[in-house]
C-alpha cells in the first residue's frame, strides 16, 4: 500500500480518529503551555489518571452513568478538591498530587478486577489508546469542549497569563487569582476528561507536555510558543497516524513518538550555538 | 486629610496563629514609609493586610484614598516570587500592569502602549525593554517590576525587599530611583526591607517589626541605639556620618 493509499484509507475509513486526534492535539498543546509554565506537569498526569479511573468506575453495576459523564464528573470533583488542598501548607503540592495519582491507579486496577471480562477488554482498549474507533457522540462532545476551551482562553488570555506568571501581584490589582486558577483547571479538566476518553491517557498527557516543551526550545517569544505548540499539536497526530498504519503499531504511542522525535530535533537545533533562540 | 493606611489595634495572623498583636499606626498620603525587621518578623503579614489579601483577626485595617475611592496599588513583589518559565519581554511584563485598566476581553490599545513606554523610560529600561525578563540582571528585573507597578498609575507603591540579593551599586541605584519617583510624583511609598541601612537613609518614618515589638515613628526617634539594642536583643549603635545613618551591631566592634 502506497502513501497515497494510506492517507486515503485514514481519511475515508477513520475520519473521526484523524480529526479528533488533531482537535485533542491542538487543545492539549495549547493548555500544556500553561501547565508547563506553571510547573504543574504532574497535575496533567494526575488528571488523565483520574479521568481514566472515573471512566472505569462507570463499568461497575452500582455506578450506572454514561462513561463520559462519569469521567467528567470525577475529574471535575477532583480538580475542585485538589485546588483547595494545593493552597494549604500542611501537605506539599507533590504529596497531594502523588496521593491522588496513586489512588486513581489503584482504584482503576481494583475496578478492573470487579468488572465483567468483556468490559475489561473495553477499558484496556481505552487505556492503550485505541483511537481508531471514536464514536460520533464523543467526537461532538470533544468539538464542544475544544471550542469552549479555546474561546475562553483567547477571550481571557490576559487574565490567564497574568495570574499564571505572577498571581501575587495580579491579586493586588483586583484579579481573583485563585478564581482564575480554578477556572483554568476546570477547563483543563473538561478537556482532559473528554480527550482521555477519546484518545487515551498516553496521548493526552504526552500532548500536554511534549509540544509546549518543543516550542519552548524553538523560540523565545511567548505568543510564538503558543502558536508553535499548537501547530505541532495539530501536525504530529497526522504524521503519527500515518506511521501507525505504515508500521502497524497502535496509534496513540505512534503519535506521541512522532511528537517526541520532533522535540528531540528541536533540542538538537537549540543546542547548536548559532541557532540558539534569542 | 485622613491617612491612606490606618491600622487600629490590629491583630494579624493565620487561623489561630497570631503573628502580630495590637498594631496601631497610620501612613499619610504622599509619605515615604519604611517597614523593617528581620526575616520572619511579620513584615509580609502587614503588607498582606495592607494589600487586602489578609483580614485582621481583630481590630481594623483601613486602606482608602482621601476621596474614599479604593487605593490603586503598585505592588513590587520579591523578584524570586515571579515565575521565569515563559520568556516574557520586559515590555510584556510592564504591560501586565495595565491589564486592570484595559478590562476583561479587550486588547491593549495605543494609550496602554504609550503608558508602558513611559513607565519603562521612567526607570531607565528603554534599551532592555525587548529582552526576555528572565535574562535580565537582578537590578534590571527590579526596575522592570517597578515600571510595571508605575504602569497602573498607583496611589501607593509597595516594594517588598526590593534590594534583596543585589550588589551595592544596584542597591543604591534602586533606592535612588524609588526616592526620585516619590519626590517627582508625590507618590505614597511603602518600602519593606530587612536591611535597616537601606530604609533608614531614605524614608520619612518607619516601623520596626520584631517578634512582639512594634515600634513606629520618625527615623531619628525609632532608630536609636537604645531602641535597636532592645528590639534586636544585642548591642547596636547608631551613628550619623555626613548626614547618613549608619547602624553598627555587635557592640561597636566594627562589624556591621
Amino acid at each position: 500500500m502506497g502513501a497515497a493509499d494510506i492517507i486515503r484509507t485514514i481519511v475515508q475509513e477513520f475520519p473521526l480518529a484523524l480529526y479528533g486526534s488533531i482537535l485533542v492535539g491542538i487543545v492539549c498543546a495549547f493548555l500544556g503551555v500553561y501547565i508547563v509554565a506553571r510547573r504543574v506537569v504532574f497535575l496533567g498526569a494526575v488528571l488523565t489518571q483520574v479521568s481514566v479511573m472515573g471512566l472505569a468506575l462507570t463499568f461497575l453495576p452500582f455506578f450506572p452513568v454514561p462513561h463520559t459523564v462519569g469521567s467528567l464528573g470525577i475529574t471535575l470533583v477532583t480538580v475542585v478538591i485538589i485546588s483547595r488542598l494545593l493552597t494549604g501548607k500542611k501537605i506539599p503540592r507533590d504529596g497531594v498530587l502523588g496521593v491522588v495519582f496513586i489512588t486513581s491507579i489503584a482504584s482503576r486496577i481494583l475496578i478492573l478486577q470487579k468488572a465483567q471480562r468483556v468490559e475489561v477488554a473495553e477499558i484496556e482498549n481505552l487505556l492503550r489508546g485505541d483511537i481508531l474507533f471514536v464514536t460520533p457522540e464523543l467526537f461532538v462532545l470533544m468539538v464542544v469542549a475544544f471550542v469552549v476551551a479555546m474561546v475562553l482562553h483567547l477571550l481571557f488570555f490576559k487574565e490567564f497569563t497574568y495570574t499564571s506568571f505572577d498571581p501575587e501581584t495580579a491579586q493586588t490589582q483586583g484579579f481573583n487569582a485563585a478564581g482564575w486558577d480554578l477556572a483554568f483547571y476546570l477547563i483543563a479538566a473538561v478537556v482532559i476528561a473528554f480527550a482521555t476518553h477519546m484518545v487515551g491517557d498516553l496521548f493526552v498527557f504526552g500532548f500536554l507536555v511534549v509540544p509546549p516543551v518543543t516550542a519552548m526550545l524553538l523560540t523565545r517569544n511567548v505568543k510564538a510558543i503558543f502558536i508553535l505548540s499548537v501547530v505541532i499539536g495539530a501536525l504530529a497526530p497526522i504524521a503519527g497516524l500515518f506511521l501507525a498504519f505504515v508500521i502497524d503499531v497502535p496509534a496513540s504511542p505512534a503519535i506521541v513518538a512522532v511528537a517526541t522525535v520532533v522535540m528531540g530535533g528541536a533540542w538538537l537545533w537549540s543546542v547548536i550555538p548559532s541557532r540558539r533562540p534569542r | 486629610m485622613p491617612p491612606l493606611i490606618t491600622f487600629t489595634n490590629a491583630t494579624l495572623g493565620y487561623g489561630n496563629h497570631v503573628i502580630l498583636r495590637g498594631i496601631t499606626f497610620a501612613v499619610e498620603a504622599g509619605e515615604y514609609f519604611g517597614l523593617v525587621g528581620p526575616n520572619g518578623a511579620g513584615k509580609t503579614t502587614i503588607v498582606r493586610a495592607i494589600l487586602g489579601s489578609l483580614r485582621p483577626l481583630s481590630g481594623s485595617v483601613k486602606v482608602a484614598r482621601p476621596d474614599g475611592l479604593p487605593v490603586r496599588f503598585g505592588y513590587v513583589p520579591q523578584r524570586d516570587t515571579v515565575d521565569y518559565v515563559l520568556p516574557y519581554t520586559a515590555r510584556e511584563v510592564v504591560m501586565m500592569g495595565r491589564y486592570r485598566h484595559i478590562g476583561l476581553i479587550r486588547r491593549p490599545g495605543a494609550a496602554d502602549r504609550e503608558a508602558v513606554s513611559r513607565s519603562i523610560a521612567h526607570v531607565g529600561m528603554e534599551a532592555m525593554a525587548d529582552r526576555p525578563f528572565k535574562d535580565l540582571s537582578g537590578g534590571q528585573k527590579q526596575r522592570t517590576l517597578i515600571a510595571r507597578a508605575l504602569a497602573c498609575d498607583p496611589d501607593l507603591l509597595v516594594l517588598d525587599e526590593p534590594t534583596n540579593g543585589m550588589d551595592l551599586a544596584s542597591r543604591i541605584a534602586i533606592l535612588d530611583l524609588v526616592r526620585e519617583l516619590h519626590r517627582e510624583g508625590s507618590l505614597t511609598v511603602l518600602l519593606v526591607s530587612h536591611l535597616l541601612d537601606d530604609v533608614a537613609n531614605h524614608v520619612h518614618r518607619l516601623a520596626v517589626v520584631e517578634r512582639e515589638v512594634f515600634s513606629v515613628g520618625p527615623v531619628d526617634e525609632v532608630l536609636t541605639g537604645e531602641n535597636l539594642s532592645a528590639i534586636y536583643n544585642m548591642p547596636v549603635e547608631v551613628q550619623r556620618v555626613h548626614g547618613r545613618t549608619i547602624i553598627i551591631t555587635g557592640g561597636g566592634n566594627g562589624s556591621r
